[in-house]
């Protein structure tokens, strides 16, 4: 009891993390379209600056350095962190949405990631290089005297709290008709720009608000962890949040939620507890990603719009003006 | 300079893709409140013409004045909010959206579309919606469409989304309608319907339309002008009969075939 509960409690807090990953992620690309391949960027810049925010200042003498250092509460550097995230969004938007299709979009945002993992990684005042940041005391322990299981508790329900307002973010842009916009030029951009839809500003508020919850998320992490450095954001990480969203199904957030269960708790988190197999340490991490592999292959041949698709909104669920009739249901959807 | 009555005015519009001139000098202008038609013998230039009235292609020299105004280099969307909307050669319905949504993304002016009010005041989108709606219902029931309102517009068969494509642009409330080859690929009885459409549409709310269009028939029946294009140049302008006399119309582009009818 005293190893499992701890064990399923961080299993949640990954579960909970992951939901709002695969939310930002949907709101890009589910929503909009925007071809995102360097999503654990958004992630990164969450986790750092809300780090940097709530970090005490780093000391070049002391081997630890860092970019401002203000011991901020930790509620107020999470904000900071999705801030942050939400900016670089924008930026990294600018860089690949003004003028270019779609697929270009995708390598430029492979291409923008890169170049900032590379700066990041090497330029050490920034966020202390290869090394990273670390040393972040438990957040709430200023506060609270808990010991560290009682915090993995609590930490379970503050990423609740955090992911249900997530969630109210990612449903009410779904639901609005900036939502049904966004979609719209997903179907089709340039159809969508001959009704009057300025692309560029729909699919760079679908970047940011995604990095947004990215950066929540990467902030959760940091705050779970107290560390987070260059090894945590591979380029690899962005394809967990990927493979989560294909196969959960795209547009819909519920079905972001199977896909991060499936996908990133179950194959990608909870055989990362499994001891190392004596003589072959490598084995469960390459199973791992074979799995994640042929989870996406075989959603993607059997199942292509997800296991939970996109929801279809019928007409008698509008809400019509008072005296307007209601067509009687049953008159619509011809087939299916 | 621009004539008063000219809606639209093209002047030396020219453009190349790579060292091939799709449209080169040309020129011509659309009165107000006239079904106008566009016609030509493939590759003439039409639809790359449209393309740059339309803003989704850039103008490399030439301008283009709409109602008045200058607007050789607005973009699309720019375009399409002073009220100059165009449709597409093929249909480009959004395809996983139902047909209702279909019509509920064009109307302009939508306030739920603000990041502000998607987040903090949902109601404010609702309720436009709710009126946005209720005229759906009506533009739906006059196409025929309302029993398929709740179907994915990609399903619709290819009659069924040329009139999705009108029904649409109606919602959108626009000055002037560009159609890129309207009745492409449907039969005569759904022609005689959009046709009734076009000109409903002409005398009831205004709008101002030029057709790309290769059926005859339907010019005639339906427009007040013609502008002959071939080679990426205005050939000739005028009504259909007159321009049945013309023996350069006649050897570009209407050919023997009508010849014949002109004739018989």
């Amino acid at each position: 009891m005293d190893l499992i509960l701890p064990y399923l409690a961080t299993l949640t807090i990954f579960f909970f993390v992951y939901n709002i990953l695969t939310w930002g992620l949907n709101i890009q690309f589910g929503y909009a379209g925007v071809l995102d391949f360097t999503f654990i960027t958004f992630v990164a810049c969450g986790a750092y600056f809300s780090g940097v925010f709530a970090l005490g200042p780093g000391q070049k003498s002391t081997g630890f350095e860092w970019i401002l250092g203000l011991s901020w509460p930790f509620p107020i550097a999470l904000v900071m962190g999705a801030l942050a995230a939400g900016l670089l969004g924008i930026v990294i938007g600018l860089i690949a949405i003004n003028r270019l299709r779609s697929d270009y979009m995708a390598i430029v945002t492979l291409a923008t990631g890169t170049v900032i993992y590379g700066l990041v990684s090497n330029y050490t005042p920034l966020f202390d290089g290869f090394d990273g940041l670390a040393g972040l005391q438990t957040p709430f322990s200023q506060w609270l005297n808990i010991n560290y299981n009682q915090f993995t508790y609590l930490w379970v329900g503050f990423c609740g709290v955090v992911m249900v307002i997530c969630w109210f973010i990612a449903q009410r842009i779904l639901n609005s008709p900036l939502g049904r916009t966004m979609r719209a030029i997903r179907e089709d951009q340039e159809a969508a720009e001959a009704f009057g839809k300025d692309s560029v500003r729909v699919r760079l508020i679908a970047m940011s608000m995604g990095a947004v919850l990215a950066g929540v998320g990467g902030a959760l992490l940091m705050g779970f962890i107290g560390a987070f450095n260059p090894a945590g954001w591979t380029s690899g990480e962005t394809f967990v949040v990927w493979a989560a969203l294909i196969v959960g199904g795209r547009g819909n957030n519920w079905g972001g939620v199977v896909g991060s269960f499936v996908v990133a708790v179950l194959v990608n988190e909870a055989t990362r507890y499994i001891p190392p197999i004596p003589g072959n340490a490598t084995l469960i991490p390459t199973v791992r990603n074979m799995l994640i592999g042929a989870s996406l292959i075989a959603v993607l041949w059997l199942r292509p719009e997800g296991i939970i698709p996109e929801a279809r909104r019928r007409f008698y669920q509008l809400p019509l003006l008072p005296g307007r009739r209601t067509p009687a249901e049953g008159v619509g959807s011809a087939g299916s | 300079m621009p004539e008063a009555d000219a809606f639209l005015r093209v002047e030396h519009l020219s453009h190349s893709f790579g060292g091939f001139k799709a449209v080169d000098d040309c020129t011509f202008e659309i009165p107000k409140g006239s079904i106008s038609a566009l016609i030509g013998p493939n590759g003439a230039g039409k639809s790359t013409a449209v393309g740059l009235i339309a803003g989704a292609l850039k103008v490399q020299s030439g301008r283009v004045y709409f109602n008045g105004q200058d607007v050789t280099r607005l973009p699309a969307y720019k375009m399409a909010r002073r009220g100059l909307l165009r449709t597409y050669q093929v249909s480009r319905e959004f395809p996983l959206l139902t047909v209702m949504e279909n019509l509920l993304v064009p109307p302009p002016g939508q306030r739920g579309e603000s990041l502000w009010n998607a987040l903090f005041r949902p109601s404010v989108g609702r309720r436009q919606d709710a009126a946005l709606a209720s005229r759906a219902v009506d533009v739906l029931e006059t196409y025929g469409l309302l029993p398929l309102r709740d179907e994915y517009a990609g399903n619709l068969s290819g009659g069924e989304k040329r009139l999705l494509e009108l029904a649409r642009a109606e919602m959108a409330d626009p000055k002037f309608m560009l159609l890129d080859e309207p009745m492409a690929g449907i039969n005569p009885a759904l022609i005689a319907r959009l046709d009734g459409h076009i000109r409903r549409l002409r005398d009831q709310a205004g709008i101002t339309f030029l057709l790309v269009e290769h059926n005859l028939d339907v010019v005639e029946r339906i427009c007040d002008q013609v502008v002959v294009m071939a080679s990426g140049r205005t050939l000739a302008e005028g009504s259909m009969a007159e321009l049945r006399q013309n023996p350069e119309v006649v050897r570009a582009y209407l050919g023997g075939g009508l010849d014949e009818r002109a004739v018989g």
